[in-house]
């Protein structure tokens, strides 16, 4: 070994504080054949199992085995063949045949004739090793809860959509149930009173139908389009009126309008409608009806016209009942409406303002 | 209701909602057709469907013995003399292939959709070229 260093302590010592160092060291002798161990200190012996006799003479190689990477191997040959400085980790074999990480650093020393010994420091890095193994179980484990905890929600979610469709069915099928008793009954009782009342029921759970109908059929069961329930509204108004005579008409922009909001305006439109073809054209007087909804800035701006009678002219209705229930459901959506004689016919103008942006 | 021209059709109602089940019935009989039974599980309907060879069975999906309608359109339209339309509130519960029913009419239904689609299957049947598919019913895809 050449120690240059003016400030050195005696040799000696420095001997001395290898052959003591808890850090396992080794030096070879690069002139002897096959480089062999020339001296090992204490913790080296320590960490291989081996007594200094047994590893003397011989070469490191020995403390390689079937698990050794024979690629770190080669590395470590060539450096030591070009007398080049090398740190690599390498798996080592105990005396016992156990395995252990060995992390070290060669360092080739030379004396005045030239290269004489390789200088090996290692340490133990077998519990790196383990830490690696155990952060990977770790990481596994994590990795395990997430998907677990992934495929619990998506059973909740299913499950949830599951329900929605289960209580749509219910609805719909309901509405079916309580329109075809109206109808069966309404076949029942003598024409009169008593009969339109049932038929008119009837209607109104068929306007509440269709509204139901189209909130669910599309992916989006949070929205309900007024222009496709007006196109459907107006087909099965017309189917049940004298096309020579009567007609409705409607002129509906597509609104995107809230859920909730879809059943009040559905009666809405279906009370006013029939309103209009029950009292504007008493006899055979022949007339139309329009239906015309614009987005505003606030929300809906609706027209409901027709070309009858006006309300002045119109035979006094006590009951009353459609008109009180437009004016109710209005306030409910907390809209404004306006009636007034058109001359001929009523116009009646509603305004609905809407929360958020369709 | 209805047109009135279109030829009587000879139909089977499988509908296990025993007041819906006559009310289409009157209603049928209103459009001019004859209802020739009213099933509301899986075996009476197929049996039914046997022995009278209907032209036309309107088939719910849910009936008393579960979402057997399915099962029963594919019974009934192995049969080329019947024509299957679904008649559900359940549409989501149809196979892609319609299990060989000609299409749907969703509850809660309109008397209108249902007279429209039974005219437009009496044109089929009849062989009149490409009628118009009413609106309200959705065919099944080609």
């Amino acid at each position: 070994m050449s120690l240059r260093s003016e400030s050195a302590p005696p040799l000696a010592t420095l001997v001395d504080a290898f052959a003591r160092s808890p850090s396992p060291m080794v030096i070879t002798d690069a002139r002897a054949p096959d480089n062999p161990i020339a001296w090992a200190n204490d913790a080296f012996l320590q960490v291989t199992g081996y007594t200094a006799d047994e590893i003397v003479g011989r070469n490191c190689r020995m403390l390689q085995g079937p698990a050794t990477d024979r690629f770190t191997v080669e590395r470590i040959r060539s450096a030591v063949q070009a007398a080049e400085p090398i740190s690599v980790e390498l798996l080592n074999y105990r005396k016992d045949g156990t395995t252990f990480w060995n992390a070290m650093t060669i360092t080739p020393v030379n004396d005045a004739e030239g290269l004489a010994f390789f200088y090996a420091a290692q340490a133990d890095m077998t519990y790196v090793h383990q830490m690696e193994v155990s952060m990977r179980g770790t990481n596994d484990e994590l990795e395990r809860l997430v998907n677990a905890r992934t495929q619990d929600l998506t059973t909740a979610l299913e499950q949830k959509t599951a329900l929605l469709h289960e209580v749509d069915h219910r609805v719909k099928n309901n509405l079916q149930v309580i329109s075809s008793l109206m109808l069966l009954k309404a076949r029942r009782t003598p024409e009169g009173e008593a009969r339109d009342a049932l038929q008119g029921m009837a209607e109104r759970i068929g306007a509440l139908s269709t509204a139901h109908r189209m909130l669910y059929s599309e992916g989006d069961c949070t929205h309900f389009n007024l222009g496709d329930f007006a196109a459907e509204f107006l087909a099965d108004m017309n189917a049940g009126l004298d096309p020579e005579r009567r007609r409705v008409e409607a002129d509906v922009e597509s609104i995107a309008v809230a859920a909730a909001m879809a059943a009040p305006l559905a009666l809405m439109i279906h009370e006013l409608t029939a309103n209009a073809l029950r009292h504007a054209f008493p006899g055979e007087r022949e007339g139309r009806v329009s239906i015309v909804a614009r987005r505003t800035e606030r929300g809906i701006h609706m027209t409901i016209r027709d070309d009858g009678v006006g309300v002045a002219a119109a035979a006094p209705n006590p009951a009353g009942f459609g008109r009180n229930l437009v004016e109710m459901v209005v306030r409910q959506m907390r809209g404004t409406i306006a009636w007034a004689d058109a001359g001929p016919g009523t116009t009646v103008d509603i305004d609905i303002p809407l929360q958020q942006p369709a | 209701m209805g047109t009135g021209n279109a030829a009587a059709l000879r139909i089977l109602v499988v509908e296990d909602e025993a007041l819906i089940a006559l009310e289409l019935e009157c209603l049928l009989d209103d459009l001019g057709h004859v209802t020739v039974g009213v099933a509301g599980n899986a075996t009476e309907a197929i049996a039914m469907g046997r022995s009278t060879a209907p032209d036309v069975a309107l088939v719910d999906i849910h009936l008393v013995d579960g979402p057997t309608g399915i099962d029963v359109a594919r019974a009934l339209s192995a049969d080329r003399r019947t024509t299957v339309v679904f008649m559900t509130a359940n549409a989501k519960r149809i196979p892609a292939d319609f299990a060989g029913a000609i299409g749907v009419i969703a509850k809660p239904y309109s008397e209108r959709v249902v007279a429209s689609t039974l005219d437009y299957v009496a044109d089929r049947r009849a062989g009149r070229h490409g009628p118009a598919c009413p609106d309200g019913f959705s065919p099944a895809p080609v």
